[in-house]
């Protein structure tokens, strides 16, 4: 769902950065960013088996 | 470089970021391999890179557009490391099948370490945000690359709401969430 929904917010982002004011873009940019760490943070919970 | 090369190189970034999530989209439905949670976040990253190229086209040169992307390109390369590390194990078959001997997180994480580097070069060249354009207003060949990875994103959008569905996505995915009778 969360995957889904940043496909979207950057699909949002796309067509403001081309056709909407660049401050707008700016600020969705860093909004999507934030939430893709959040997203990777939340996702790197599980244990890593290294071989080292 | 003056400011009508840089757009250029841009615009060509915009087909290279294309030709990635088409390839992704290749192995999706061609190969039947769905997806997993990370890979659909470094195909995320990939869109994001997106954007800085984007606005460098719309608006001309300007480092904060390449920082927009060196941005997205660390992030992207921090979650492809991460999938990298997952199957680092010997005797780990690794997920998903290969491209040239690589798995595709593998590939990811050498475009985004590509990325940085490129754009560290082409931020090289000062003189890209001295020289104003030729033209204002984008060519037909700019203005496709938008379109087209505009169409690919929102593609994924469409894909990843099949997979998924209304629900988090699964760790091992096999079958199209919104799709299951």
């Amino acid at each position: 769902m969360e995957f889904t929904a940043l496909f979207l917010a950057i699909t949002i982002t796309m067509l403001v950065a081309w056709r909407g004011p660049r401050p707008l873009a700016l600020s969705l940019f860093a909004v999507v960013l934030i939430a893709c760490v959040a997203t990777f943070m939340h996702h790197a919970t599980d244990t890593l088996k290294l071989s080292f | 470089m003056t400011s009508d090369r840089a757009i250029t190189l841009n615009v060509l970034a915009l087909y290279a970021l294309a030709a990635v999530l088409a390839t992704a989209f290749g192995a999706q439905f061609i190969l039947g391999e769905l997806p997993c949670p990370l890979c659909l976040l470094q195909r995320i990253m990939f869109a994001l890179l997106a954007i800085g190229p984007i606005l460098n086209i719309r608006y001309g040169p300007r480092p904060s557009h390449y920082a927009l992307s060196l941005l997205a390109a660390i992030v992207g390369a921090v979650v492809s490391t991460r999938q990298v590390l997952l199957h680092i194990m010997p005797g780990d078959a690794g997920y998903g099948s290969t491209l040239f001997g690589y798995h595709f997180y593998t590939l990811a994480l050498l475009a985004f370490i590509a990325a940085i580097a490129l754009i560290a070069l082409v931020l090289l060249f000062d003189w890209q945000f001295v020289t104003p354009p030729a033209s204002a207003k984008a060519g037909a060949f700019a203005t496709i690359a938008v379109g087209l990875i505009i169409t690919l994103t929102a593609g994924n959008f469409a894909s990843a709401l099949l997979e998924c569905g209304f629900k988090a996505c699964a760790d091992d995915p096999i079958a199209y969430e919104l799709m299951k009778r």
